[in-house]
């Protein structure tokens, strides 16, 4: 029935267990618990007055094989789609393809081309709507990034009006802070993610953040873009008013 | 020059009476959680092994049978518990009987003492390594507090020294400081709650014990009674 505990069991499980906690413990506390997220936005604005895109070659590809497919009689179709897409963006030369791809055309495929035109128009229509809706899509991620871009420009100039220019900081010097903040624009925690090289001006950075405290335009933004961008992101701290 | 402060350069960098008293509570915090680790399984065994003998003794085996049936693993040291208090005082017991003639009292009290002899073995097994938990429970917190103090005195030494005095000459050395309080409070912690969740294990396995004995030695009393009206029979018969 009863035996003596095996020595294995109440020396050697103990100790490798308590080596074990302590070793876990250990790591956990030399180790830095600071994520680090790839989020970098970039800090200039350039204002974009005039939203241009060009439609990708993909996007027109399978139209230009319908448009091939039809005999020279249909331009008028095929014009349309060209036309539309003119009004919203810059248009990549599709028209000198068309016409040299009808040419070999008409000896093979007269006879596939008959039986629709309207399916035909309503197939380009498809093909026009899609291709508006990719480039909704793409103009919405634009203006996402450039809601973000003129916010952290804008946090960028927060943060320099709050800087007080350590008397030894120089031209060319910047730093890249990594800052948390909160949806009602307070910052959480401000830290050093690449140092100038100058603890002064590191320092001043810093302090500038801490003293901006609450950026609170933050707060009419979107959430989905703060949530995205602004939860932790990256700012690169690089004044301009620098003199020498 | 770097500015995040790590962990290890705090530890390296800290003065040898800080760094000493950090690896005295670091020993301290290994060895108790040995300890508790220990003990833990070595009361989970004995609670067990006192579940089955109890259940053995109560199943109405013939006591001379589970008294034999323990000799070997007796004679290799492997009886533990409740059945060692069982075999002292049926040993003494059957011993006292057997020289006859001796009146029913000092039989009883021969079997009593032999039991308590051997109970009080069994507490001292129990309770081993318990004051050394409850030393690290109650000192390595002043041990960690002795290191952060020398440690404040020694960075605010420096500051005195040092012309410029910014926070910044005295946060890293005060950091390291509390370091020492904070792993004096990781090695007491534990150890303090090992304390007493072990304590009060051993009151209660204690506890058992004692019951166990008197019942035991009620059971005795009856025998021995019963032995001396059969010797007294016989007597009279003859």
């Amino acid at each position: 029935m009863s035996t003596l505990i095996p020595r294995s069991v109440i020396v050697w499980r103990p100790l490798v267990a308590t080596l074990v906690l302590h070793a876990l413990l250990i790591v956990v506390m030399t180790m830095n618990w600071s994520s680090r997220s790839q989020v970098t936005e970039p800090t200039v604005l350039v204002p974009k007055h005039i939203q241009a895109r060009l439609i990708d070659a993909e996007m027109l590809k399978p139209k230009k094989v319908k448009k091939a497919a039809a005999p020279p009689a249909k331009r008028v179709v095929a014009s349309k789609p060209v036309a539309k897409p003119k009004a919203a963006t810059v248009k990549s030369k599709p028209k000198p393809v068309p016409k040299v791809a009808p040419k070999p055309e008409p000896v093979v495929v007269p006879q596939p081309a008959q039986p629709s035109a309207e399916e035909r128009r309503a197939a380009a229509r498809d093909e026009l709507s899609q291709a508006l809706a990719a480039e909704d899509v793409l103009l919405e991620e634009a203006s996402d990034r450039d809601i973000a871009s003129s916010y952290v420009s804008l946090i960028s100039q927060t943060v320099q009006n709050n800087w007080s220019r350590p008397p030894s900081a120089r031209n060319g010097m910047e730093a890249e802070l990594i800052i948390q903040l909160v949806p009602t624009g307070e910052v959480v925690s401000v830290t050093i993610a690449r140092s100038s090289g100058h603890m002064a001006f590191d320092r001043s950075a810093v302090n500038a953040v801490q003293k901006a405290g609450r950026f609170e335009e933050l707060q009419q933004m979107p959430p989905r873009i703060f949530e995205r961008s602004f939860r932790q992101f990256r700012l690169l701290f690089k004044p301009e008013d620098l003199r020498y | 020059m770097e500015e995040q402060l790590s962990l290890i350069d705090l530890v390296l960098n800290a003065s040898i009476t800080v760094q000493a008293v950090m690896a005295l509570l670091l020993a301290a915090s290994v060895a108790s959680w040995f300890m508790i680790i220990q003990r833990i399984i070595y009361f989970r065994h004995v609670r067990a092994e006192m579940l089955e003998f109890e259940e053995l003794f109560w199943s109405g085996t013939d006591l001379a049978a589970i008294y034999n049936e323990g000799n070997e693993r007796a004679a290799a040291g492997e009886t533990l518990g409740m059945e060692n208090i069982f075999r002292a005082g049926f040993k003494e017991f059957s011993r006292l009987i057997k020289q006859g003639g001796v009146d029913t009292d000092t039989v009883m009290d021969g079997a009593r003492r032999a039991m308590r002899i051997a109970q009080s073995r069994e507490e001292e097994k129990l309770e081993q390594h318990l004051p050394f938990l409850a030393t690290v429970g109650s000192t390595s917190p002043y041990i960690g507090l002795f290191g952060t103090v020398w440690g404040i005195m020694h960075s605010f030494r420096g500051l005195a020294n040092s012309t410029q005095a910014t926070l910044a000459t005295v946060a890293p050395g005060i950091s390291e400081a509390l370091i020492a309080t904070a792993m004096g409070l990781f090695a007491a912690i534990p150890a303090v709650i090992a304390y007493n969740r072990f304590a009060a294990k051993v009151d209660v396995t204690v506890g058992r014990y004692d019951v166990f004995a008197d019942e035991f030695s009620s059971i005795l009393v009856r025998q021995t009674y019963a032995l001396a009206a059969r010797e007294s029979a016989k007597a009279k018969q003859a």
